[in-house]
């Protein structure tokens, strides 16, 4: 799988473990039906101690922190307010996370569902991603995830074999491409040969996907 | 009211301007301008062995150039970065300090900056451009730098992290992507 590359019109990479994609899955859902398209949905398992540090909270106190300055802190905590209250417009919950989750097997699910049932692919989402920002899923566990491909109504019968076989390579193969090819964050967008990041590029996204008709919009976050 | 915090050397602060505006006039609301000192990087450049946290910030830093570029293009702006980011914290100072609209120096100073690559920190193209705006400023340039520093605090306090922020109703926001949302709680609060 090459990380620009795909026949659909639109890639969408996103991370299970992200508060950006979180907010930005059910726009961009919309986005896709709204316009009767199927975007190509990918995995990138971001590794957020390299250019984040790290920090562990236990009851909402943080018990340990490496590589975070005060300034680091206030905009973290900015990003996770903002896409809080982005959530709760959606009618969402978002807990901040304990711990940096390893998120690769849900991200793996994503590769599954887009192969054996795209269509049920807006339904994974939904069994994944709004429990575990409730804090209600571990996401590290395969059985967990096994549960909410069940829920979704995708076949999960081999996922376990998958998980550490092909589609762990496949997932394994996309993540060192990403920075050579200009990405590094979720959601990101990939347009022909434009890499967006963030869903503020949303309605950039609709004017060039239906026709570039009139003046291209300015960036925004589109309100629910 | 909206309080909005900008940095004349931060492209998304610049690219916020007219669309700020146009809202403004919109909604017939006032804006009262504050300085914020944003931290503006140059893109690393690429080493022969990068950590990928390295790795990480150089295409963070390259991907967010290409896409102010892209939509200064969308505003008619040629956005051309300066070869490496300068300082602003003179202007910053004035604008902490100035009396009256201070829009005609904010307007110069974010095109000083972005078209010629003016050294905004520097007294004499600060004071061509007060003179050139035609704001009323009586405080002293010279001071302008440590009015700028308690501005800094008051902000920080206020928990302002970057620019363009902005202030209303309680509410922080950064960035002019939330525009719309700006504009929903500035129409409930005229709304009696």
């Amino acid at each position: 799988m090459q990380v620009l590359q795909s026949d659909a019109p639109l890639i969408v990479y996103v991370d299970v473990k992200s508060p950006y994609a979180f907010v930005a899955i059910r726009p961009t859902l919309a986005l896709e039906r709204e316009l009767g398209l199927k975007f190509d949905w990918r995995p990138l398992t971001l590794d957020i101690p390299s250019y984040l540090g790290s920090a562990e909270k236990k009851k909402g106190k943080v018990v340990s922190s490496k590589g975070r300055s005060p300034r680091t802190w206030n905009a973290i905590r900015y990003s996770y307010r903002d896409a809080r209250r982005y959530a709760e417009r959606q009618g969402l919950m978002l807990k901040g996370t304990e711990k940096i989750w390893d998120s690769r097997l849900p991200n793996i699910g994503i590769l599954w569902v887009m192969q054996r049932a795209r269509e049920k692919l807006g339904d994974y989402f939904e069994a994944v991603y709004p429990p575990f920002w409730r804090r209600e899923l571990d996401i590290e566990d395969i059985a967990v995830v096994e549960a909410c491909l069940q829920h979704a109504g995708v076949p999960s019968d081999g996922f376990a074999e998958y998980a550490r076989g092909e589609g762990l390579a496949l997932h394994d193969a996309l993540q060192p491409q990403f920075h050579p090819h200009g990405i590094y964050g979720v959601p990101t967008y990939v347009l022909g040969d434009e890499i967006l990041f963030g869903r503020e590029h949303i309605p950039y996204l609709r004017w060039a996907l239906s026709g570039r008709q009139g003046p291209p919009p300015d960036i925004a976050y589109e309100l629910a | 009211m909206l309080t909005v915090y900008v940095d004349f050397k931060s492209p998304a602060a610049y690219l916020a301007i007219a669309p700020t505006l146009e809202l403004a006039e919109r909604l017939n609301l006032s804006i009262d301008w504050k300085p914020f000192r944003a931290i503006e990087r140059e893109v690393p450049k690429l080493g022969k062995e990068e950590t990928v946290g390295e790795s990480h910030r150089r295409v963070r830093a390259d991907s967010q150039r290409a896409l102010a570029v892209k939509y200064a293009a969308h505003q008619g702006i040629a956005l051309k970065f300066p070869p490496k980011p300068g300082s602003a914290d003179l202007a910053l100072g004035v604008l902490a300090g100035i009396e009256g609209d201070p829009l005609p120096f904010i307007r110069g100073a974010f095109n000083a900056y972005w078209e010629a690559h003016a050294d905004l920190d520097d007294m004499a193209v600060v004071h061509a451009l007060l003179i050139e705006s035609g704001v009323r400023f009586e405080g002293s340039l010279a001071d302008a730098r440590s009015v700028l520093e308690i501005a800094q605090d008051q902000a920080e306090e206020a928990g302002i992290v970057g620019v363009p922020a902005y202030v209303i109703e309680d509410q922080l926001f950064v960035g002019r992507e939330h525009l719309p949302w700006i504009e929903e709680l500035a129409r409930n609060a005229a709304t009696p």
